[in-house]
């Protein structure tokens, strides 16, 4: 970097304040939204920080969208399938980086291909699909065709190329089956990839909402807590309802949040190394 | 090793299987739906050939192709748009983060991730509040500035880039540690070097740092608009692709059409003219850079 000249050092230190606040102000506004009343929510000019941590609106929110039900839905689906990424990205993650195989970068390129292909583009087909298989409407429907992604694979390949071959070969020497190589002693050696993959995974999967929408139609009881929320339109007409829905959105954003603030840096150091190494 | 020969298989069996089923097989039948008139409700078996009807139906001037048109433009702009403010911002938000000089950059860098990381449902019923009319916090701020109130999501002409505001706040976390990680791969000699040329913070920035985030922000282009032709939520459950149009995007719209109307085959050739759209744009990219990189 190039040396700044010293007075520059008090406007950037209030220029990353004023970016800090701008950025964490929709989420703070939200969080402080959810324990106001109803009455100071209306008030003109409006109140910024409520009077009291009112937990009212918690309560509430929560028979609406059967937070409970909603909450375990999603970390059914964000866990299961997390744990069906790590295990399909791993194993090919390491036949990719230490197999060699007739049409082995074809076949990468090909997987690769598919982490830039839009949801959308499928969309339909696979709606057919999973419903004529009778998963529709189910939880497995919307587990099913996210077991495996090429982002995994993608991250996987990159670190366990660099695990040293001698370690693969003395277990492999000791009798060791090829599974057995996979998960008891790549997968201890790289630890902290797989820790920001299944970060990644159980975020992403928590967050999405475009194909638990289309499989799920109308099977409320296998809602996750993103398609819930969308209970909350008829509410959002209005100030009187919106601690009611904040407190619901508070709810939704809580653990993806709590997760990145605690392990973020796994998170941000796979985020790099992925875009760096690719 | 006698085993290697059949490892790669079973290896890459369960992954190759699901990617294969769930994502390959799909794609090819969109395109093989694209040419078939076919209910969402019916068996792939009742499709029948229409050969390229689907498309010029969706290019049409029928209100079909009228509003795909539209969700077509509102993409585009969209899209280009979120890019357009995307990019540079996080080479800016990136520098702040990656000095050393001022504390804070740290910080910075994991308040604007933290929006990255949080459903879009809950930021788009969020971002509905915010820019509510008359009581919503972003006008009132307005106010104290002078500024009159802004219509948002309410009026067709501003409807949309409130849509890309939301995307930039959303998605800006990302693309700054994009950029942070290309400014870590710049080597500090050349900037030395650049000092004793005699070059100053803003040359050295022009001349060294840019240059050297080319591939960076190659990477970063083509993320950014695969990301922005995704956008869904807040169309979906805020603005229903309106007022009076402004906001269909394609994929609501295509769900719109293909899952919601079950016209299967008029969404599929919607789905396959947006992957030729996005396949034609990243080559563009790509040649122009490579354009660039010559001179």
């Amino acid at each position: 970097m190039t040396r700044l000249p010293r007075p520059t050092h008090g406007l950037i230190l209030l220029l990353i304040i004023a970016l800090a606040v701008a950025s964490a102000f929709p989420l703070v506004w939200m969080v402080l939204s959810s324990f106001k009343t109803p009455e100071e929510s209306m008030q003109t000019p409006p109140v910024w920080i409520p009077g009291s941590l009112n937990l009212s609106a918690y309560g509430a929110v929560s028979e609406v969208i059967q937070a409970g039900r909603s909450l375990w839905n999603s970390a059914v689906i964000a866990t299961v399938t997390t744990t069906g990424i790590l295990v399909t990205s791993l194993m090919a993650g390491f036949a990719f980086a230490k197999y060699r195989f007739r049409g082995r970068n074809a076949l990468f390129a090909v997987m690769i291909a598919t982490m830039f292909l839009p949801p959308i583009v499928t969309l339909i087909p696979l709606y057919r699909m999973v419903s004529a298989m009778g998963f529709s409407a189910s939880l497995v429907g919307v587990i099913l065709p996210n077991l495996a992604n090429a982002f995994g694979i993608f991250l996987m390949r990159q670190f366990i190329a660099g695990v040293p071959d001698d370690l693969i070969d003395a277990a492999r020497v000791d009798g060791a089956s090829e599974l057995r190589v996979v998960f008891s002693v790549v997968a201890p050696a790289i630890v902290p990839a797989i820790a920001a993959l299944a970060l990644f995974a159980f975020v992403y999967h928590w967050n999405t909402y475009l194909w638990p929408l289309t499989v799920l139609q109308g099977a409320s009881e296998d809602y996750p807590i993103v398609l819930s929320l969308g209970r909350l339109l008829s509410y959002n007409r209005g100030a009187m309802n919106t601690p009611l829905v904040m407190a619901g959105a508070t709810m939704a954003v809580l653990p993806p949040l709590v997760l990145f603030v605690f392990l973020q840096r796994f998170f941000v150091d796979s985020m790099v190394s992925a875009a760096v190494k690719g | 090793m006698p085993r290697a020969r059949l490892s790669p298989i079973l290896m890459i069996g369960p992954a190759a299987g699901f990617i294969g089923v769930f994502i390959l097989v799909p794609m090819v039948l969109t395109i093989w739906l694209s040419f078939h008139q076919w209910s969402t409700q019916t068996p792939f078996s009742t499709a029948e050939w229409v050969g390229l009807r689907n498309y010029e139906d969706i290019f049409s001037a029928l209100s079909v192709g009228r509003d795909f048109k539209t969700a077509l433009r509102n993409t585009a702009i969209y899209t280009a748009l979120s890019v357009a403010i995307l990019l540079p911002l996080s080479v800016l938000l990136g520098l702040l983060v990656y000095q050393r000089a001022v504390a804070g950059g740290q910080f910075l860098r994991t308040v604007l991730f933290a929006s990255y990381m949080v459903p879009m449902i809950a930021v788009a019923l969020v971002w509905s509040k915010l820019y509510a009319p008359t009581e919503g916090p972003l006008n009132q701020i307005l106010g104290w500035v002078g500024i009159g109130p802004q219509t948002w999501l309410a009026a067709p002409d501003t409807a949309l880039y409130s849509l890309v505001l939301l995307n930039v706040w959303q998605q800006i976390g990302y693309f700054t540690v994009l950029a942070v990680a290309g400014l870590t791969q710049i080597p500090n000699t050349l900037y030395e070097a650049a000092r004793i040329d005699g070059a100053g913070p803003v040359q050295s920035f022009f001349g060294v740092t840019l240059p050297l985030m080319r591939r960076t922000l190659l990477f970063s282009a083509v993320i950014a608009i695969i990301n922005a032709v995704q956008v869904f939520e807040p169309v979906a459950l805020i603005t229903q692709g309106g007022p009076a149009g402004s906001t269909n995007v394609l994929t609501f719209h295509i769900r719109r059409v293909g899952i919601e109307r079950s016209q299967g085959g008029l969404g599929s050739a919607m789905a396959v003219t947006l992957m030729l759209a996005l396949i034609v744009t990243v080559f563009a990219i790509f040649a122009a850079n490579r354009r660039g990189g010559r001179e």
